[in-house]
């Protein structure tokens, strides 16, 4: 149990300091839970339980992206187009085509990895705050995403929506590949030196450049992996959908961020984990959903997740240095 | 071992070392003394690897050497331990002391069991009984220290450098610290030490090298040395001149600020102290044991956890820093660029800033004035600069000091809190603003002097505070006051080790 | 001797610092004249009578905008919620019946609009500590849900009279929403660059320790910059909506992006405490100029976002490069 527990969130090498992360957000999950319970028969049922356990595979793809740039402490403000461009060229290239299937995937996560990459390398070579970088980035690939989007948007052949939906046992297995890549994750982030550098950098980079550590790779690669998250994103959104579209991503950018924080992630970097964010992301899609039963009116919704997120954020406030 | 001649190196506007010789042997301890800005850190810098010298060369174990980066000399066997120390808080002190340098197992995972071992034995041998799997931003900086020494202790160390280790920690840990530096010694480990300490050089070191103005003064053998002859090779000039004459004892002047059981979270416990009209009283102690902290209360930069404060007679639980500016007070502190100027303003508006309101119109600021007010502090303290408009981010430390001052000298009417007023100035601006401060004085301010230079505090202040890791401890006034009674109530009473 | 030759450094340091702030200042201005210069050649109905006043108009409600942002940038933030700001005003133009005896109404709620949208941020970023872009950015999406809310995203309504024609019509051949934009620019270089409130903005965002330190009421000073912009940001609805002329649930999409864009290429330091309402209303024209360019030389409307996006990172990279301190 140790050895599982220094892998949560907030962990040096103990449980007691992993405790204060991530207990509210499993106190809250089982308040939902109750709530849910009471409010509707519907919803304590195995059906819906798995049906939110689906539907958070996309947001909590790119959830993890969003970790690793926010640890190192920057942002990534590009994920919403980046998303949107990727799967329009999925279901456009595939176009129907059964055998297109596995080189368009290769191709769009390799493409992903690439553009993220690109948003690091902007970053530390042009020595620009990532906001700015990923504002401009997201501004130029939504740009390239709706010139693109001129053309037709293609189809995918059938079958490939077992990606978003298959099941196996009843289990989601999409979902499911998100967790698991969720717990790869937190092992790199534990286990390998590179991972560590990640929370290093976030934690001070002036002392990481004292340090000698590898600080270009670092922000490099954690960008470059948002990327690849959101190409995994877009293959699911595309699963889900059939096609891909120019919006798909959209909400996706402030929608990532928000998991995040509540997953005991520090803005500023340098402390937190990837287990919190999966959990922040249940967490979410158990709040939503429980709205739904709750009853209120589609319209509203909206306006309800965003006052979630003003009050996610609006808790998790940082200890303000005085001086 | 490592030997560097005639090293020279400047930066734009001041030269920082000049034709300097230093070496030092395998199996010794040299100290390195100076004053602030005798070009110490800038040696230390270039022996690191993190500066590259404009001229001279570098020698180790007889070959000549370049480093291009910290991690070149690092890999040579070359750690120093900054003053500012170099960790991740969020980490943990075990991964803090084994980062860049990670134990592995096969797979090239992380081994955290040999990780948190090792890490407990290395610490252990420092005497520094810290949990390894804490983080290391919970410990104190005393603590913090340790866990760097250590994290250069694992590595191959052939060469190690401690800038003012013992600035903040206890005298017990002095020792501990003290025995391990023989160890390495003894094992062949060649050590340069860097303090300001005086006792501690002529306890520890073989050698010791004075720099003064960026020049090599001498390098002797500590046994050869004395104490008298040391200091004037630092400073190299009749200190009586450089402190303003000692004003005539007042007794009793009216107390304009007190405070009363003062409380800060975490930092200061229990301090009651008083201020009294036209006095200077002065504060010591060593870093980090509450002055700075406690001069922020006061200015209500921090807040109080319990406790109260006087002012002009009336009571005060709590402090805002607009509220000491309207009773008066000000605050001069310590880090000027970070805390104490609008560096991207010129000298009109940072002399301006805490007086706003005095140049405002129907809302509007009356540049004019400001420009006028300016001109005449520059002229009233001899601010070197180009006129009200010159950008402050061009002047040099004692002129922006000064700009400071001038700033305060406008709000202040009962207290004028200064936080390490001369560091980092040149001495012709140092002997102004000790002026500068007497005259205040004269004009019936109360100043309250942190400094954690002796000289300062023997020199200028009428009555010297003493804290220690947060309390008053001590209280000495007039010819009482001294740098051994002052250093003996800052630090605790252990003998040192053998 | 090295007294003199330090006197020489210093006069060197001063010498070289005035002719970077110089070069900062005017750089501006020069691109923008190399720009219309490019763009007239390459396109010769660029400089056009009826081309101009059509940039004009669309300077207009970025102008308004853009002075806000300068504000919010100056004091070390930003402000991503402008664009949900002027949609959400643009909405409420057409709340009521279309007529101009609504107009008072209308102009009440929307300044409301853009007070609660400011003090909120301001809130948020002060007290809870919220990063700007974050607080802004969720303050975008409950305005959008908002509007959703109340409409459920079929809106209906006209605007009156009354905006349209201050929206796009014109006085002796210059536009109104220019003229508002003026008079609205004359008031905040006062407010900016002349009066006190202005001098504590640029303490507070040039050093927010040492303005606290100096006595500033450095929370104050940073929602008072959020509500100004909220305000102007629902103003620039106003405007916008009198200009498209219909109703819209989209209208001030992307001048989120276009505004700090602009504030960036005009000279604003996202690192706080530096810039000119001058400067930044010259960056809103040469990104009006950019992407009408774009449109004359054939290419594709979303070419637009494409060269946005690029300039906004180049603009900054730029500026890191010449904000090195002497």
């Amino acid at each position: 149990m140790k050895g599982f527990a220094s892998i949560l969130p907030g962990s040096t090498i103990g449980w007691r300091a992993t405790r204060s992360a991530i207990l509210p957000v499993i106190v809250l999950i089982a308040l939902l839970l109750i709530i849910g319970v009471s409010v509707s028969d519907r919803f304590g049922t195995a059906r819906n339980l798995w049906n939110v356990y689906e539907q958070s595979t996309g947001l909590a793809l790119v959830s993890l992206g969003q970790t690793l740039v926010i640890l190192t402490g920057g942002i990534d403000l590009s994920v919403g187009s980046m998303i949107s461009l990727l799967s329009e060229l999925i279901s456009g290239s595939i176009d129907g085509d059964a055998s297109l299937v596995l080189p368009v995937l290769v191709g769009v996560i390799m493409l992903g990895a690439l553009l993220g990459a690109i948003n690091g390398a902007c970053i530390v070579l042009l020595r620009v705050h990532p906001l700015i970088v990923t504002l401009g980035t997201g501004a130029t690939l939504q740009g390239l995403t709706l010139l693109y989007s001129s053309h037709p948007p293609g189809k995918v052949p059938d079958g490939f929506d077992e990606i978003a939906y298959g099941r196996l046992f009843d289990i989601p297995m999409g979902a499911s590949v998100a967790v698991l890549l969720v717990l790869l994750t937190a092992l790199f982030l534990r286990y390998a030196p590179f991972g560590r550098y990640i929370f290093a950098v976030g934690g001070d980079e002036s002392a990481a450049r004292l340090m000698g550590l590898p600080l270009d790779r670092v922000i490099v690669f954690a960008y470059g992996f948002s990327g690849f998250c959101c190409a995994l994103t877009a293959i699911f959104l595309v699963a889900r959908f059939g096609v891909g579209q120019p919006y798909a991503g959209y909400n996706f950018t402030l929608g990532s961020i928000t998991p995040v924080v509540i997953g005991g992630t520090l803005l500023s970097g340098g402390k937190g984990g990837v287990l919190g964010t999966l959990l922040g992301v249940y967490l979410l899609g158990l709040l939503y959903n429980v709205l739904n039963y709750v009853g209120i009116p589609t319209d509203w919704q909206l306006l309800v997740q965003g006052l979630v997120v003003i009050l996610a954020v609006s808790i998790y406030v940082q200890k303000r240095k005085v001086i | 071992m490592l030997r560097l001649k005639q090293i020279s190196k400047s930066f734009p506007g001041v030269q920082a070392l000049s034709h300097v010789d230093f070496e030092v042997d395998a199996g010794e301890i040299h100290a390195l003394v100076g004053e602030n800005g005798a070009g110490k850190s800038t040696l230390t810098k270039i022996i690191a690897g993190a500066y590259q010298p404009d001229a001279g060369r570098i020698e180790l174990d007889g070959a000549a050497v370049r480093w291009d980066s910290p991690g070149d000399a690092k890999r040579r066997g070359i750690h120093v331990i900054y003053q500012e120390l170099v960790l991740f808080p969020q980490l943990s002190v075990a991964e803090n002391i084994f980062i860049g340098n990670e134990r592995r197992r096969a797979t090239g995972a992380i081994d955290y069991r040999r990780t948190r071992a090792e890490a407990s034995d290395i610490l252990k041998r420092l005497g520094a009984e810290l949990d390894p799997r804490m983080r290391v931003g919970e410990f104190s900086v005393a603590n913090q220290q340790m866990v760097e020494i250590a994290r250069a202790l694992v590595q191959n160390v052939k060469l190690l450098v401690l800038d003012e280790p013992t600035a903040v920690i206890s005298s017990r840990e002095v020792v501990q610290l003290f025995k391990r530096l023989r160890a390495l010694r003894a094992e062949g480990v060649a050590i340069v030490y860097i303090s300001h300490r005086l006792d501690e050089v002529f306890e520890l070191s073989d050698r010791v090298t004075v720099l003064k103005d960026g020049a090599l003064i001498g390098t002797q053998a500590t046994a050869a040395m004395t104490r008298d002859r040391l200091i004037s090779m630092m400073v190299g000039r009749d200190l009586a001149h450089l402190f303003p004459p000692k004003r005539p004892r007042q007794p009793d002047r009216a107390v304009v600020l007190s405070t009363n059981s003062l409380t800060i979270a975490e930092r200061v416990t229990d301090a009651s102290i008083e201020l009294r009209a036209g006095e200077i009283t002065g504060l010591a102690g060593l870093v980090g044991a509450g002055r700075s902290e406690l001069a922020f209360a006061i200015f209500g930069a921090l807040p109080i956890a319990s406790g109260t404060m006087t002012v002009g007679g009336a009571e005060h639980r709590s402090m805002t820093p607009a509220r000491a500016i309207a009773l008066g007070i000000g605050l001069v502190t310590e880090d000027r660029k970070a805390q104490g100027l609008a560096m991207l303003l010129d000298v009109a508006a940072n002399v301006s800033a805490s007086s706003l309101a005095e140049f405002t119109s129907y809302g509007l600021l009356t540049r004019r004035e400001e420009r006028a007010v300016a001109q005449k502090a520059i002229r009233d303290y001899g601010i070197a600069c180009r006129g009200p408009r010159t950008d402050v981010a061009t002047m040099s430390g004692g002129n922006l000091q000064k700009v400071i001052v001038a700033r305060w000298a406008r709000t202040c009417r009962s207290v004028l809190i200064l936080d390490e007023p001369t560091r980092g100035v040149d001495i012709g601006a140092k002997q102004e603003i000790y002026r500068i401060m007497h005259d205040l004085a004269d004009a019936g301010i109360a100043i309250l002097m942190i400094s954690s230079e002796l000289p300062e505090i023997v020199g200028m202040a009428d009555r010297a505070i003493v804290m220690r890791e947060g309390r008053i401890v001590g209280e000495v006034s007039g010819d009482a006051i001294s740098e051994e009674v002052i250093l003996g109530m800052a630090t605790r009473d252990v003998p040192a080790a053998a | 001797m090295a007294a003199e030759t330090a006197k020489q450094t210093s006069s060197l340091r001063h010498l070289r610092s005035a002719a970077r702030r110089l070069f900062a200042q005017v750089s501006i201005y020069i691109a923008f004249a190399l720009l219309l210069a490019i763009a007239e050649i390459a396109s010769p109905a660029f400089l056009s009578g009826s081309n101009i006043s059509n940039m004009l108009q669309q300077v207009a409600p970025l102008g308004i905008v853009v002075i806000g942002q300068t504000l919010v940038i100056v004091v070390r933030g930003l402000d991503l919620s402008v664009g949900s700001v002027m949609a959400t005003a643009a909405v409420a133009a057409t709340a009521f019946n279309g007529l101009d005896s609504d107009v008072f109404p209308i102009i009440g709620v929307s300044l409301l609009i853009g007070l609660g949208t400011g003090l909120a941020n301001g809130l948020l970023i002060t007290k809870r500590s919220v990063p700007p872009f974050l607080a802004t950015l969720a303050m975008w999406i409950v305005l959008e849900g908002c509007r959703y809310a109340y409409n459920g995203g079929a809106p209906s309504g006209n605007v009156p009279a009354f905006f349209r024609v201050i929206g796009a019509g014109s006085f002796h051949g210059i536009p109104y929403n220019i003229l508002i934009m003026a008079a609205i620019a004359a008031v905040f270089v006062v407010i900016l660059h002349v009066s006190t409130f202005g001098r504590r903005v640029f303490l507070v965002g040039g050093n927010p320790v040492m303005a606290r330190l100096v006595g500033i009421r450095v929370d104050r000073v940073v929602i008072a910059s959020y509500v100004l912009s909220g305000l102007l940001a629902a103003t620039a609805g106003l405007v916008l909506s009198g200009f498209v002329g219909l109703v819209d649930n989209f209208v001030g999409r992307g001048f989120e992006l276009d505004s700090i864009v602009a504030a960036v290429l005009g000279g604003v330091a996202l690192s706080g405490g530096r810039g000119t309402i001058l400067g930044a209303l010259v960056g809103a024209a040469i990104l009006v100029a950019i992407t009408n360019a774009v449109l004359l030389l054939g290419l594709p409307i979303q070419f637009q976002l494409i060269i946005k996006g690029i300039v906004i990172v180049i603009a900054a990279a730029l500026h890191v490069r010449t904000a090195a301190a002497p």
